[in-house]
């Protein structure tokens, strides 16, 4: 916008009559006329139509927060609180339980190996953008990773992490392919990586898969507790159906 | 359907706001983001279809293509904030092509750049105009309200309030062209 264009009332009024057609022909194709040789009257056309097309857009932008009063609040999103507080009963009750013994535990193990197998799936992994060169063998290894190919996505990545071996996405998909290939055990110390990586994009995800880990190990004290932490994919189901 | 969003029609727009939010929250919720970013996603997208409307970027055929379009676009625009991310994370590493853009239409992009840049600046004087200003800007440019019918709801003459909007409208290009 060129701040020595003085614009006159008159000339405003003109430009908008113009934007909103409402001028007579003659007038209109003068106007256009003087737009196509003057480029100094074209900018201040152009200046004026970025003015109100910033109002309404704007306007438009505050509007919808009313608009959103109107939707009714649905989805369940707001319990993870309440899970939370599960979490805590849910704890007194399991010290409870450990002490009543080992028969116990077995029902425990079998029902948690039954949870794991009902509720996991593999993270579906990251779009494949193949433009981002840098990226190429990381991506790579994705298409591996999302064939199923787990041991081949491992081993590629597994090379990447030797340069960047605090880098949260790798670590995080070698985490989550070895436990999508039942290597649980392996799994384990990279979804921790990421779980102490507050900052990550894959933080709760990785506790998600982490809490999996240990449903598998049948250790559910341990699964619970990263479950809690993720309030992310079914894990209030999974806490819900462990306190059963 | 196309003159109600033209005009800014509140009903309209509130109606297809209202409807095609909850699929694009349960999109958005299923894919790892929260309430709030599914509300920040979709008021984007909302603002991005009105205005591919209003330019005539996008041809609406029926009500449901809006929807559609609308839908499409809070998909998209989630899918690029998670590559976003993403992307910003794993390009530690020097990166050769990085600066290789093709610049055959250098001239025409930063020109585009730059016209965003002044509808940025305008918007974001616009949001911290006196409130006396910002309504009667948003009843006549964005309610498409008569002068006549301002002047009535704000208790004002028309000559008078001709002459507020036009020195309002000084005050926001003032305010737009120190951003």
């Amino acid at each position: 916008m060129n701040p020595n264009n003085n614009i006159s009332q008159e000339l405003l009024e003109m430009v908008e009559r113009y934007l909103n057609n409402t001028m007579p022909e003659h007038e209109h194709n003068a106007f256009e006329n003087r737009m196509a040789t003057e480029p100094s009257f074209k900018t201040i056309v152009e200046d004026i139509k970025t003015l109100l097309f910033g109002i309404e857009k704007q306007a438009l932008k505050e509007k919808l927060e009313d608009f959103h009063k109107a939707i009714p609040n649905i989805s369940p999103e707001k319990k993870v609180t309440k899970v939370r507080y599960l979490y805590f009963k849910l704890t007194a009750a399991a010290v409870l339980v450990v002490a009543i013994g080992s028969f116990w535990f077995s029902t425990q193990n079998n029902s948690s190996q039954k949870l794991y197998t009902k509720y996991f799936s593999p993270d579906p992994g990251l779009a494949t953008t193949m433009s981002q060169n840098s990226n190429y063998n990381f991506y790579n290894a994705m298409v591996d990773y999302k064939q199923g190919n787990y041991k081949s996505a491992i081993v590629k990545w597994k090379q990447q992490l030797i340069n960047k071996p605090s880098n949260d996405s790798l670590n995080y998909f070698i985490g989550v392919a070895y436990l999508a290939n039942n290597e649980e055990n392996e799994a384990i110390p990279f979804l921790e990586n990421v779980t102490k990586n507050i900052n990550s994009t894959f933080n709760r995800d990785a506790f998600y898969y982490l809490g999996m880990t240990y449903l598998k190990n049948n250790k559910v004290e341990l699964a619970k507790k990263n479950l809690t932490f993720s309030s992310i994919g079914n894990s209030k189901e999974i806490l819900l159906e462990l306190d059963k | 359907m196309v003159t109600a969003i033209q005009s800014n029609d509140q009903v309209a727009l509130k109606s297809i706001y209202t409807l095609n939010y909850p699929k694009v929250e349960a999109y958005i919720l299923k894919n790892s983001g929260s309430k709030e970013q599914a509300k920040d996603i979709y008021q984007d997208a909302f603002v991005a279809v009105w205005s591919n409307i209003k330019s005539g970027k996008f041809e609406v055929r029926s009500e449901s293509s809006i929807n559609g379009y609308l839908y499409t676009i809070s998909k998209n625009k989630w899918l690029d904030y998670l590559r976003s991310k993403h992307y910003k994370k794993t390009t530690n590493l020097p990166n050769q092509e990085f600066n290789n853009h093709s610049d055959v239409n250098i001239d025409e992009k930063d020109d585009d750049i730059l016209k965003e840049k002044r509808l940025e600046n305008v918007m974001q004087a616009f949001k911290g105009l006196a409130s006396g200003c910002k309504t009667l800007l948003t009843k006549f440019y964005f309610e498409k309200k008569s002068m006549e019918t301002i002047a009535e709801e704000l208790n004002l003459d028309p000559a008078s309030t001709r002459n507020k909007k036009y020195r309002c409208m000084q005050k926001l290009r003032e305010i737009a062209l120190k951003n």
